[in-house]
């Protein structure tokens, strides 16, 4: 197993974030870390990287204690958000630069090369980050998460601010790795049809808790409690996210 | 550690003082003006008789002095406020990156800042005021690498606050140091201050640097009693203060603010 997450919680205080989360990962496998806000995905997330320590449970990463082997994990881990954001003042090859270095990439300027023509975003390498969009700023943060060729990517809303010719593009790219170099991923998207394009297998989070995971016609099924023949995630993830609002 | 990553890290604040105005500023601009009014303040009290070339020279000295003190721990506060600002923090700890390969290479990037805007101020000490640092640097630079110590101290316990209580205390970064200038008897010796506040500013680093400094810059004599008094003192508020960065750390990976800077 790529990664195995063992009965995962964090509590703040009287609020429970995430609660008795498991979830594992086999190498090559696309998994969907779904829900409403507040379900407890980012919070997920920022455990696997060690960002937030949890309350209990435990992250094993190619078979290793995360704990124990942060350092020797995060080497082949990669990570992008489209909420969290690059040097603003350094140009794109110079905030690609530093992390090269950092992950100690081989040929770094021929791997940035690379990624800024996969990415379509090789015109704006001499671009200050603060000057892009949404969008643009999305994909060069892609194009860092793939730096080291890691064997696990996490991505939070992979394609979020990214019209749907580039999310395609983007989805090709996070495909190809995956057949390619058996690239993991796990992630998590508010778009529906999407995540049934790309997932093999889904994870539902709800308040903190893992409501159910498996195929997305599995989950399609277990949660709208119906005989379906295909997936219709947008439906669960309405149906999931109406049960809230009814709740007294 | 590895090399590779404090690299990265020198990398990323090297770029930042090659494409942030502010940082170039904050490395020439201040320490030029600082020696400046410094400057004319000695050539009025040399036109009035008051005090001779000596007191020039410890007030141009100490103006130096505290000039690298100063920035060497403003700027380890604001190297960190720069990935703060820049919403970094993430990618740089979800990468295989240590606070202490971080700090150092914040550090040496310090260094070379600080002896950027020291050299300048030196230099125009030298053309404008006839005060030549060279010849006493040999012994000045054990008191220079207890002041920078202490700004390193200083800068890791800023750096702590601001972790803990975010940008609302960023302010720190550039009014700490400036706390304790009163009784750290930068432009005037230890005797200058009242009885009670000494025992307090011979507990500082920067206090027992000044003091050696004026009295090389008085008799060309070193003080080792001072270096390692300075020195022990520093080694005590470093560990205090990487103890301390280090238990806002792993309390704000606890607490989960590492991912809710802002």
């Amino acid at each position: 197993m790529v990664l195995e997450v063992k009965h995962l919680s964090k509590r703040y205080g009287a609020l429970t974030a995430v609660e008795d989360v498991s979830f594992s990962l086999a190498q090559g496998e696309i998994l969907g870390l779904l829900g409403p806000n507040g379900a407890g995905k980012s919070t997920t997330i920022h455990m696997l990287l060690g960002l937030i320590t949890p309350s209990a449970g435990e992250v094993r990463v190619f078979g290793l204690r995360f704990c124990d082997y942060r350092k020797h994990i995060l080497q082949l881990i990669n990570f992008t958000s489209p909420y969290v954001s690059l040097p603003l003042r350094l140009t794109v090859m110079e905030n690609l630069r530093v992390f090269a270095r950092l992950y100690n990439v081989e040929h770094p300027q021929k791997r940035i090369d690379e990624l800024l023509e996969l990415f379509g975003v090789g015109a704006l390498r001499n671009q200050p980050v603060a000057r892009l969009s949404s969008g643009e700023n999305t994909r060069v943060g892609l194009c860092k998460a793939m730096l080291n060729n890691p064997r696990l990517l996490l991505l939070d809303e992979p394609t979020a601010s990214l019209d749907p010719e580039i999310a395609w593009q983007v989805k090709q790219v996070l495909l190809q790795a995956q057949r390619e170099f058996g690239t993991t991923i796990l992630c998590t998207s508010h778009n529906m049809l999407e995540v049934e394009r790309l997932c093999n297998r889904i994870v539902f989070m709800h308040h903190g808790r893992v409501i159910a995971q498996g195929s997305p016609i599995e989950i399609t099924r277990a949660i709208l409690k119906e005989e379906r023949s295909e997936p219709a995630l947008e439906e669960v993830f309405l149906r999931v996210a109406r049960l809230e609002e009814s709740a007294p | 550690m590895k090399i590779h990553r404090i690299q990265a890290v020198m990398i990323r604040h090297l770029y930042e003082i090659r494409r942030n105005a502010d940082r170039i500023t904050d490395m020439v601009y201040w320490p030029i003006l600082d020696i400046i009014v410094w400057g004319f303040f000695t050539i009025y009290l040399a036109h009035g008789g008051r005090g001779g070339n000596r007191l020039a020279d410890f007030l141009l000295g100490a103006a130096i002095l505290w000039g690298m003190f100063y920035a060497f721990q403003r700027d380890l506060a604001v190297g960190f406020l720069d990935e703060l600002w820049s919403r970094n923090l993430i990618n740089l700890f979800s990468a295989p990156l240590d606070v202490t390969e971080y700090l150092c290479g914040l550090v040496v990037v310090n260094l070379i800042k600080v002896a950027a805007g020291a050299g300048c101020a030196s230099l125009i000490a030298w053309t404008c005021y006839a005060f030549d640092i060279l010849p006493a640097l040999p012994q000045l630079v054990p008191y220079m690498l207890n002041l920078m110590l202490f700004g390193l101290a200083l800068g890791v316990f800023t750096s702590g606050l601001i972790f803990r209580y975010t940008t609302k205390v960023q302010g720190l970064a550039w009014s700490f140091a400036g706390l304790l200038q009163p009784v750290s008897c930068v432009f005037y010796p230890l005797s200058a201050l009242p009885r009670p506040l000494r025992l307090v500013a011979s507990l500082l680093p920067t206090t027992q640097s000044f003091e050696g400094m004026r009295q090389v810059l008085a008799a060309g004599a070193f003080s080792p009693p001072r270096f390692w008094c300075a020195l022990a003192l520093n080694v005590m508020y470093f560990g205090a203060a990487a103890m301390f960065f280090r238990w806002i750390f792993e309390s704000a990976r606890r607490r989960g603010l590492l991912v809710k800077f802002e």
